[in-house]
């Protein structure tokens, strides 16, 4: 992917900026919604593109919790997909509880990576 | 030449002088001994021990966490830039200690100091480097140790021997439930002030104090030390079928209370170590063995108790026998009394022994780990005067003292061909 497995965000321009964020969060918040990725049972980190390595490890990362929640979640929107209809309205999931719980792990990851390079490419000086 | 000799032994006498005392610097003791040697060692040591673990295999887990990243640097950072230097980093697990050691060139050494110490007051101990590396380097370490005869007979004698404390398993069990939580309580309970010390060689001492110093400015100032009960003695014998490496037996005794200089004298009595390459040696045990059969003194001492044993090795379980029973009988006939020429030979022999360890950075961290936690001072000359002080009436005595305790009997490797304690003389 271009910009990595997280892709680009404006997000951190828009939280450093009160007005601006005010203004985009009730739209967000309805896109969000909108999306329909909730009535499905999932939390956005569930569509993060998982075909490469870096989110591949930040997977592995996750407590065996929030690995098996994952697993049940996907496998509980395969069902829905298969019956051509959304969860029932009870089963979707709440914003309050729709986190990134894969977000810190990749950007980690990609963090260490970062630093790999560096330390693989880094030329030395003597002072 | 003797006058060579003479100069010989003020030189030794001057460097066990020069020998630095432990300087407490911000709560941290600090000694180095410096002889313009072309590297630098600083080696930072904790009690942190098995024996002060509170969970099986959690001390071993914490050495093989070092290294890893720190709020300072990342474990790839630490292992690049150490590499940067030219330097080498190592731990190393003992039962009272946790050593932590680099060497270096001269002049590197606020890195080193600082790379050793940030582990100490900042370590992260994340999760997914426990399961990423950690959980493999103690699964290497116990099917190492397990595939040894010679370390496993030791492990289990320690076991045996003094049960708790000293007797914990320097490994972790095969099937263990350890978690990160456990190492980093115990990490946290166990890095204190007070648990650490720092020796340096090639280093100056003022050099290295004020390194020290700044490394643990901002750490917290609580002081306590690691403690548990006092080391009591019991013995026992176990058999542990083994299909690695040769037939093993293990005969040992242990004392309570501080080293004592006799037990240094009896192991370089009977140790059949040639002292001259490709002969037998004159020990009686080297002359008594059958070929293919091997025996080695094993003298372990820790600072409220030791573990003296001869370990018996051989190709065949018939041989180790023959092998075994002449170790008892030498060792027996020590306790019955020494010859006065035996005894100066093998007071000459300790003395080198406990001399030549303090020449290599492994021993002189071996040899004063548990003095300078201690807190006493640091010298050659106490020991020498303790092995001068020997004489046969008390070299037998503790002798025999020390065999009228019951045995710590070891058998690896064929469990059904190997002799009984019984067999051989116990």
């Amino acid at each position: 992917m271009l910009f990595g497995p997280l892709s680009t965000s404006l997000a951190p321009q828009v939280k450093s900026s009160r007005t601006l964020l005010k203004w985009i969060t009730p739209i967000a918040n309805w896109y969000a919604n909108a999306s329909g990725y909730r009535k499905y049972g999932f939390k956005y980190d569930d569509l993060l593109c998982e075909e490469n390595p870096e989110v591949q490890r930040a997977l592995s990362r996750l407590t065996p919790r929030e690995a098996y929640d994952r697993a049940y979640r996907l496998k509980r929107a395969s069902q829905a997909s298969i019956l051509h209809a959304p969860l029932s309205k009870e089963q979707w999931m709440q914003p309050s509880e729709d986190i990134r719980y894969l977000k810190p792990h990749v950007v980690e990851v990609m963090k260490e990576e970062a630093e790999r390079k560096m330390w693989d490419t880094v030329a030395v000086e003597r002072k | 030449m003797l006058a060579a000799r003479a100069s010989t032994a003020r030189n030794i006498q001057r460097i066990a002088r020069s020998f630095a005392t432990a300087v407490d610097t911000a709560g941290v003791k600090v000694a180095s001994v410096n002889y313009n040697q072309p590297t630098s060692s600083v080696t930072v040591l904790v009690k942190a021990g098995s024996r002060f673990e509170t969970k099986d295999g959690v001390a071993n887990a914490l050495k093989n966490f070092a290294f890893k990243s720190t709020a300072k640097r990342s474990a790839i950072g630490t292992v690049r830039e150490s590499e940067l230097y030219g330097g080498v980093l190592s731990a190393s697990l003992g039962r009272e200690y946790l050593a932590l050691s680099a060497e270096f060139l001269r002049g590197d050494e606020p890195f080193f100091v600082d790379l050793l110490t940030s582990f100490i007051t900042s370590a992260k101990f994340t999760r997914h480097e426990f399961e990423e590396y950690v959980l493999r380097l103690i699964e290497a370490d116990t099917e190492a140790a397990v595939e040894n005869p010679t370390s496993r007979a030791i492990d289990v004698a320690h076991s045996l021997a003094f049960r708790s404390g000293l007797g914990k398993s320097l490994f972790a069990p095969a099937h263990n439930s350890l978690t990160v939580a456990d190492v980093k309580a115990f990490a946290s309970s166990s890095f204190t002030k007070g648990n650490v010390a720092v020796l340096g060689t090639g280093i100056d001492q003022s050099t290295l104090s004020s390194l020290v110093e700044k490394a643990f400015a901002s750490a917290p100032s609580a002081s306590t030390t690691s403690s548990t009960s006092p080391t009591s003695y019991f013995g026992g014998e176990t058999r542990l079928q083994s299909h690695h490496g040769p037939q093993t037996v293990f005969i040992g005794f242990g004392t309570t209370g501080s080293p004592s200089a006799s037990l240094a004298a009896l192991s370089a009595h009977l140790s059949p170590a040639p002292s001259v390459k490709w002969s037998k040696g004159i020990s009686s045990i080297a002359t008594g063995i059958p070929e293919g059969t091997s025996v080695q003194t094993v003298y372990l001492p820790y600072s409220d108790a030791s573990l003296f044993g001869l370990l018996v090795q051989g190709s065949t379980a018939a041989g180790v026998k023959e092998a075994g029973k002449v170790a008892v009988q030498a060792l027996k006939a020590s306790a019955s009394g020494l010859k006065e020429e035996d005894l100066k030979r093998a007071i000459a022999k300790a003395k080198f022994n406990a001399a030549s360890a303090s020449d290599n950075r492994e021993g002189l961290v071996a040899a004063l780990g548990s003095k300078i936690l201690g807190g006493s001072d640091v010298t050659l000359e106490s020991s020498f005067s303790s092995l001068d002080a020997l004489n046969t009436s008390t070299f037998s005595k503790a002798t025999s003292s020390l065999l009228a305790s019951k045995p710590t009997y070891v058998v690896v490797g064929d469990a059904h061909a190997l002799p009984f304690a019984d067999e051989l003389g116990l």
